[in-house]
């Protein structure tokens, strides 16, 4: 293949990558756009620039979503602590501790994968509200360390396979508790995979709606997905400038989220996909 | 698996032959078999009045047998027993007659409109009447006569006063409920989201409404909620024993519910026909219920709070002892254990630290997953009422399935979304792959790749309202961009057409890059090693040539991968449908999972939720053990 014929086919590449790229952003810049815009400049035109910006939408947008916002950032970060420690311990375990049964443990876990969430949402929910914790913070954060220890203790237990068993055997000789090599050696060496982990189940948490709308009633703690709903039910076509304020702010912890995490993140949609 | 197979049709036999249980024998019928339109219990709980539609209002004693008939000239709307025997009636002969305790007219006034409601305290001083499509309430005396017109402002569809005569409620056309003190002066007023059909308010001023939303709230005199029992019919009856404290509701399925103030379920229970009328004595010892089809049952409401209790209790009892046989079983094993092996046992021991740093994942796993799974399994074989009693049913909610025409529904739908949502979930994510994997610099492959990922940050529900209002008729962009080039003609109310609503759903996310496809296919086609794809240049073949033949083959374990992902995600996914559409318009986008959260939160109707939880499992689980065949004969 000649340079010149080389370009021609890399140039075209490049423009279908973009109108890929364009289309599939297209949806977050035309939100961007409107949520400094009023009513009727929406209606003026779509791609027409905001001027003059309506500030005073962002405002409105946080007094109505910042509780939404806030509840569901702490329950995604106690939530994914939760799951990373669970994981950490078990994955460990499994993977360089051998006792009796393991196998049979092992596959306990694995089996509880088969059953999808339609069929244990309901009666999760009878289980959540027999013990009284529908309707509290506790519902949510439960609910997603019981459920996201299971694939963070498979991810877990195939990276820390991977250690080097003489290192831990030195520790040891040197004297070293079971915990010491834990907490000084194994999870230092595990930190990728446990922000992989950590990120993904954050993001996980961020994006739940049917749960929360099944089990949460009190705005007071209610998360992010229903109160969106419930604020644009409330506010509709009145003004939509305030609405796609409100998707941009609910945006910004996933934005500071991914700014230093997307790399993990990505490692985790391919590693974990892969071996599951 | 002979063994295991034969078990399984011994209970699949088992569960057909369950016949379904109706419950109890009415304590009267009426021979024409019409609705029961009114009911009122004595102080005393020893006598029943009901009105009928077959315009007569009758005298039972709380054994059945009938004291006196009296016939009016319309259907009976009113009945109120009085202290002294006597009888309030009213009609949609548009008079209000007055009754002595045998049945024979003291005295009828004409009030020149059908005569809908009727309530009054039992010593009968003050009386209520509401006319057809009136918007004010009338107060009257013993004698008949108005003392005062409460206004109301809209038609007044039903009322009542509490046995004190302190606090009259009332539900109007426009769906509101109204709380008025003894002066008549107006307390608060309260939206419901559904037609009102039914109140009742106690000596304490606790209101219960009834809505054609299958719903009973409960609210306190001030007008705060204090519960609500979700029924799994319109609610047609309320009634609340005079101390506030019990709660009973009829349903149009013939339901018939108890609960307390808080609106916990204490008991319930099913006849035959339509719920009509349901009724506390004051007491509340004894309550009565009337059915469409004219029968009147009485049950002993401690009896009945019993029994609910005693389910409940059984349940519990049976929980603990499975909990103590478990706990027995586990310890004759290390008996045994202890006896016959003790080496394995010290093996156990020395693992103990194992064991316990496993302690924590497995008892959230335990409590928190395989429960649930066990209990919706078993609970989809019965009328389930947590709390209450629940009854064996053997398949009914799985035949019930079969003819759901929702569920049918949503099956075709279902199957529309599955081949659609595979080719969304394949091609454009390959398309894009590919071209980022032919980019020559690992810079631009990069910042493209973060690009799409960058898609991610709206939270999903954001998206699907961004979507929502890109279909929206007059200002959204979908038709905006149609006007814009000229084929204005086309646009549309995308989302409230049956005819495009799905389709409008399944556009969502246009162009279908998916971040988890483009990453696990572009992670497959850098693992590729370089020279095998060398080895084909230098054989002369061109990028098209070695797409087809090089890493459409290798990546055929990637392709099994999201096609079973997708799948699994597709027939569990209702949360999108449920935001964007709720199944509507019609049943244009129902799907089976959509009907399965609709019968658990709109109906009550947790077994036949689990049934369909169940019957998804099975489909899910016969996916993955066909891919995992496949995989298994394509390696060998």
């Amino acid at each position: 293949m000649n340079t010149k014929a080389r370009l021609v086919q890399q140039s075209a590449l490049y423009v279908l990558i973009t109108v890929f790229v364009g289309l599939t952003l297209a949806p977050i810049v035309f939100t961007l756009i409107s949520s400094f815009k009023n009513n009727a400049q929406i209606l003026g035109g779509i791609w027409t620039l905001p001027v003059p910006a309506q500030i005073g939408n962002y405002a409105e947008a946080f007094a109505a979503i910042w509780r939404y916002t806030l509840n569901t950032v702490l329950y995604a970060a106690v939530g994914g602590t939760l799951v990373v420690a669970l994981s950490a311990v078990a994955g460990y375990t499994f993977a360089k501790k051998e006792f009796l049964g393991k196998e049979l443990l092992f596959m306990m876990m694995l089996a509880i994968m088969m059953i999808p969430g339609v069929m244990t949402l309901i009666p999760s929910y009878v289980l959540y509200a027999n013990l009284g914790l529908v309707n509290t913070p506790w519902v949510i954060i439960i609910s997603a360390a019981a459920g996201g220890q299971i694939f963070g203790t498979f991810l877990c237990r195939s990276f820390m396979a991977g250690i080097s068993n003489e290192l831990f055997d030195a520790a040891k000789i040197d004297g070293a508790g079971e915990f010491v090599v834990f907490t000084r050696m194994v999870l230092p060496l595990s930190v990728p995979v446990l922000m992989t982990l950590m990120i993904m189940q954050s993001v996980g948490i961020y994006n739940d709606y049917i749960w929360p709308l099944l089990t949460i009633k009190s705005n007071s703690i209610q998360m992010i997905g229903v109160g969106l709903t419930q604020f644009t039910n409330q506010f509709g076509i009145s003004n939509m400038g305030v609405e796609f304020a409100a998707y941009i702010i609910s945006a910004i912890p996933l934005v500071l989220l991914f700014s230093f995490g997307m790399k993990y993140y990505i490692q985790g949609v391919t590693q974990g996909a892969l071996k599951i | 698996m002979r063994a295991i197979k034969s078990i399984l049709l011994v209970l699949l036999l088992l569960c057909l032959w369950i016949p379904p249980i109706y419950a109890s024998v009415p304590i009267w019928t009426m021979e024409q078999g019409l609705t029961i339109k009114a009911m009122s219990i004595s102080e005393d709980g020893e006598q029943v009045a009901v009105g009928t539609q077959n315009a007569t209002a009758i005298l039972l004693q709380q054994d059945g047998t009938q004291q006196f008939e009296f016939a009016a000239k319309n259907v009976v709307t009113g009945v109120a027993l009085l202290n002294d025997g006597q009888m309030l009636v009213s009609s949609d002969d548009r008079h209000l007659y007055k009754l002595d305790a045998k049945g024979e007219e003291i005295w009828s006034r004409d009030f020149r409109k059908m005569i809908k409601n009727l309530s009054a305290t039992p010593d009968g001083k003050r009386v209520i009447i509401t006319l057809h499509n009136e918007s004010v309430i009338r107060l009257l005396d013993e004698q008949g006569e108005v003392l005062q017109e409460i206004p109301v402002g809209i038609a007044v569809k039903t009322a009542a006063l509490s046995p004190n005569g302190q606090w009259l409620a009332a539900g109007a056309a426009n769906q509101y409920a109204y709380m008025f003190g003894p002066s008549g002066e107006q307390l608060f007023q309260i939206p419901l989201d559904g037609d009102i059909q039914h109140v009742a308010v106690g000596d304490n001023g606790t209101l219960v409404v009834g809505s054609s939303n299958n719903k009973a709230v409960i609210y306190s005199s001030e007008g705060d909620s204090l519960g609500e029992l979700v029924t799994k019919d319109k609610v047609t009856s309320v009634h609340i024993t005079n101390d506030g404290a019990f709660v009973a509701v009829a349903d149009y399925s013939g339901n018939y519910y108890v609960a307390d103030e808080g609106g916990s379920l204490l008991w319930s229970t099913k006849e035959v026909g339509a719920g009509q009328q349901i009724r506390f004595s004051a007491d509340g010892t004894r309550l009565f219920a009337g059915s469409d089809q004219g029968a009147v049952f009485q049950y002993e409401v401690g009896a009945v709070l019993a029994q609910g209790k005693q389910a409940a209790m059984t349940q519990k009892m049976l929980q603990i002892g499975a909990v103590v046989v478990s706990i027995v079983l586990i310890a004759l094993l290390f008996l045994w254990l202890w006896r016959k092996k003790p080496h394995i046992l010290q093996r156990l021991w020395r693992s103990k630290l194992a064991y316990a740093m496993l302690l924590p994942s497995f008892t959230l796993l335990i409590i928190f997953l395989y429960i649930p799974a066990f209990s919706g399994l078993i609970h989809s074989l019965y009328d389930w009422n947590p709390g209450a009693r629940s009854e064996f049913i053997g398949l009914d909610n799985f035949r019930r399935m079969l003819n759901d025409p929702y569920v049918t529904k949503g099956v075709g739908n279902l199957l529309i979304l599955i081949v659609t949502g595979l080719i969304k979930a394949l091609i454009p994510p390959l398309i894009v792959a590919e071209l980022i994997y032919h980019l020559r610099s690992k810079r631009s492959q990069y910042v493209f790749r973060t690009f799409f990922v960058i898609s991610m940050v709206i939270p999903s529900v954001g998206m699907l309202l961004v979507w929502q209002d890109m279909y929206d008729p007059n200002i959204g962009l979908v038709n905006q961009v149609l006007r814009m080039i000229g084929l204005g003609s086309l646009s549309h109310a995308w989302l409230g057409d049956p005819n495009t609503a799905l389709w409008a759903i399944i556009m969502m996310g246009f162009p279908f890059v998916g971040i988890l496809q483009l990453l696990v296919l572009y992670s497959g086609l850098i693992a590729i090693p370089d020279e095998v794809i060398e080895a084909a240049r230098i054989d002369g073949a061109k990028s098209f040539r070695i797409i087809r033949t090089i890493h459409l083959p290798l990546l055929a374990g990637q392709f099994k991968l999201l096609i079973v992902l997708g799948l699994i995600g597709i027939i569990q996914d209702f949360g999108s449908i449920l935001i964007v559409t709720g199944g509507g318009p019609a049943d244009s986008t129902y799907v089976p999972a959509l009907q399965m959260y609709f019968a658990a939160t709109k109906f009550n109707d947790l077994g036949y939720a689990s049934a369909l939880g169940v019957s998804m499992f099975a489909i899910i689980m016969i996916i993955t053990v066909i891919n995992m065949k496949f995989i298994k004969t394509n390696t060998d």
